[in-house]
């Protein structure tokens, strides 16, 4: 069965053709109605050749598009691949195109991770490259996830080291930045005990330890290096210094400057350490060792602390039984006794009589 | 007249007539790489079937995704077929169905729809 699309209007033509040549159609109409049907014969003809043509048209729309979907997907795959050798946040602002890939940096206050293994080459000393390589990959692995479920920007991996910041591409805020730093750090050490452990069971007799030290301060964040080849990075002495406070750092411990602790000291305990000084800063630094984390509402309740200069009070209200809180009261009472005489002798008042102060 | 069932595949549309029903339907996209080759036989089969009927009830449903400039002159034969069925006092409704966000097929729908002057022309959008 033949299937003509153009069926009827190839027969409008045959059977006019066919008048034409007959004599059915009076002198005075055969030139106007030749010229009506040739311009039908051309119309339809136009119509075939218009569809041939939109046909490919849409064939070859279809092939570039089929052909755009692979391009697609082939950028998407390779793209995925180089993600991994950015930070997230990085990676969605470079191809959301929020970022521009010039060298480019700003001033920002930054809380800044700086963490290391303890005497990594003499705990790696004995080892097999694989076995290092197998170890420093588990542990930077275990680390990176925590970074990012913590929402840090991972600088770069320098051997066993780790440089990470807080506050860009983006931030929440310095205060928040630098507690969701202090938190990471610490998510991070309790998972270098599970980590250990499994070492351990593992076989290495030596397992890592990580120190970190943690510094708030301004830096410059952006691309750095040349047209050609750029890493977005931090530079700055704030940089250096949360490097020297991981020096400076416990195994196993976590080292704070006085201007993360500040930020964060309503949410932590931490001890004061002595001063230190570090090239390319005039100020002497403070390093701050952590000694805990206050979890949630009621743990900040337990806690009694305030500090100023020349004043440190610390109260932890669940380890004071009847007898250590009347001891607490009565001194904290000739605490207040001493303060209050002192105020009285700086404004020149008379002492009580029989006063007395402890 | 058997019924004919084809399935739809990436360039053809399926294709279902019940001439038991008077049901027909079409399917999916259309861009065959001769369409004449494709639509020639149901085409011709429907002609002969729908020629053939003096009353009843004839329904053709359009459920287009996509098709091509040669596919859509064979919908327009379709859509002269069914009026002038219709024309002969057979009750023939038309269902053009197209997703609610699909404006090309709804634009395609009216426009069709226009000439439509005796059978009964019904826009149907979907959601799926």
């Amino acid at each position: 069965m033949s299937f003509e699309l153009f069926e009827e209007e190839t027969r409008i033509i045959e059977e006019n053709r066919g008048l034409l040549q007959s004599d059915m159609l009076p002198e005075s109409a055969i030139v106007p109605f030749a010229a009506l049907l040739g311009h039908y014969e051309r119309l339809l003809k136009d119509a075939k050749r218009l569809m041939r043509v939109s046909d490919r048209n849409e064939q070859t729309l279809q092939k570039t598009t089929q052909s755009l979907d692979e391009k697609n997907s082939t950028l998407e795959r390779l793209s995925q691949q180089l993600s991994k050798y950015l930070s997230p946040q990085v990676y969605a602002s470079i191809f959301s195109g929020k970022r521009a890939m010039t060298l480019t940096t700003e001033r920002k206050k930054l809380t800044v991770f700086f963490s290391d293994i303890k005497d990594f080459t003499a705990t790696t000393d004995d080892l097999e490259p694989e076995d290092i390589t197998f170890l420093i990959n588990d542990y930077l692995t275990h680390m990176s996830r925590i970074a990012l479920e913590y929402g840090a920007t991972i600088d770069k991996y320098i051997g066993d080291a780790m440089l990470i910041f807080f506050g860009d591409p983006e931030t929440r805020g310095v205060r928040e930045d630098a507690l969701a730093c202090v938190r990471m750090a610490i998510a991070m050490q309790r998972q270098m005990m599970n980590l250990r452990a499994k070492w351990t069971e593992m076989g290495y007799a030596r397992p890592f330890q990580m120190r970190v030290g943690i510094n708030t301060g301004f830096c410059n964040v952006g691309n750095f290096g040349s047209e050609e080849r750029m890493d977005y990075t931090i530079i700055g002495g704030e940089v250096n210094l949360a490097a020297r406070l991981e020096g400076v750092a416990d195994p196993d411990g976590i080292t704070l400057s006085h201007e993360t602790y500040a930020l964060v000291k309503e949410h932590i305990d931490a001890q004061q350490g002595d001063s230190i000084t570090v090239k390319g800063i005039h100020r002497k630094i403070t390093p701050y060792k952590l000694t805990g984390i206050y979890k949630d509402a009621d743990e900040k309740n337990r806690f009694l602390r305030a500090e100023s200069e020349g004043m440190r009070l610390f109260l932890d209200l669940d380890k004071l039984d009847e007898g250590s809180r009347a001891l607490a009261i009565r001194e904290m009472e000739a605490a207040l006794a001493r303060l209050r005489h002192e105020s009285r002798i700086q404004d020149g008042e008379p002492l009580p009589v029989g006063g007395h102060v402890s | 007249m058997e019924n004919i069932r084809i399935e739809r595949t990436d360039r053809t549309p399926e294709v279902n007539f019940d001439f038991t029903d008077n049901r027909f339907a079409l399917r999916g996209e259309s861009y065959p790489e001769d369409v004449p080759a494709f639509f020639g036989p149901p085409f011709s089969a429907l002609e002969h079937h729908l020629k053939g009927l003096q009353t009843g009830q004839v329904t053709f449903s359009f459920e287009m995704i996509y098709f091509n400039s040669t596919s859509a002159k064979v919908v327009m034969k379709l859509l002269g077929l069914l009026e002038e069925t219709a024309g002969r006092g057979v009750a023939v409704t038309v269902n053009w169905c197209f997703k609610a966000d699909d404006d090309n097929m709804r634009e395609l729908g009216e426009e069709f729809g226009e000439d439509m002057e005796t059978a009964t022309f019904h826009m149907c959008p979907t959601d799926k």
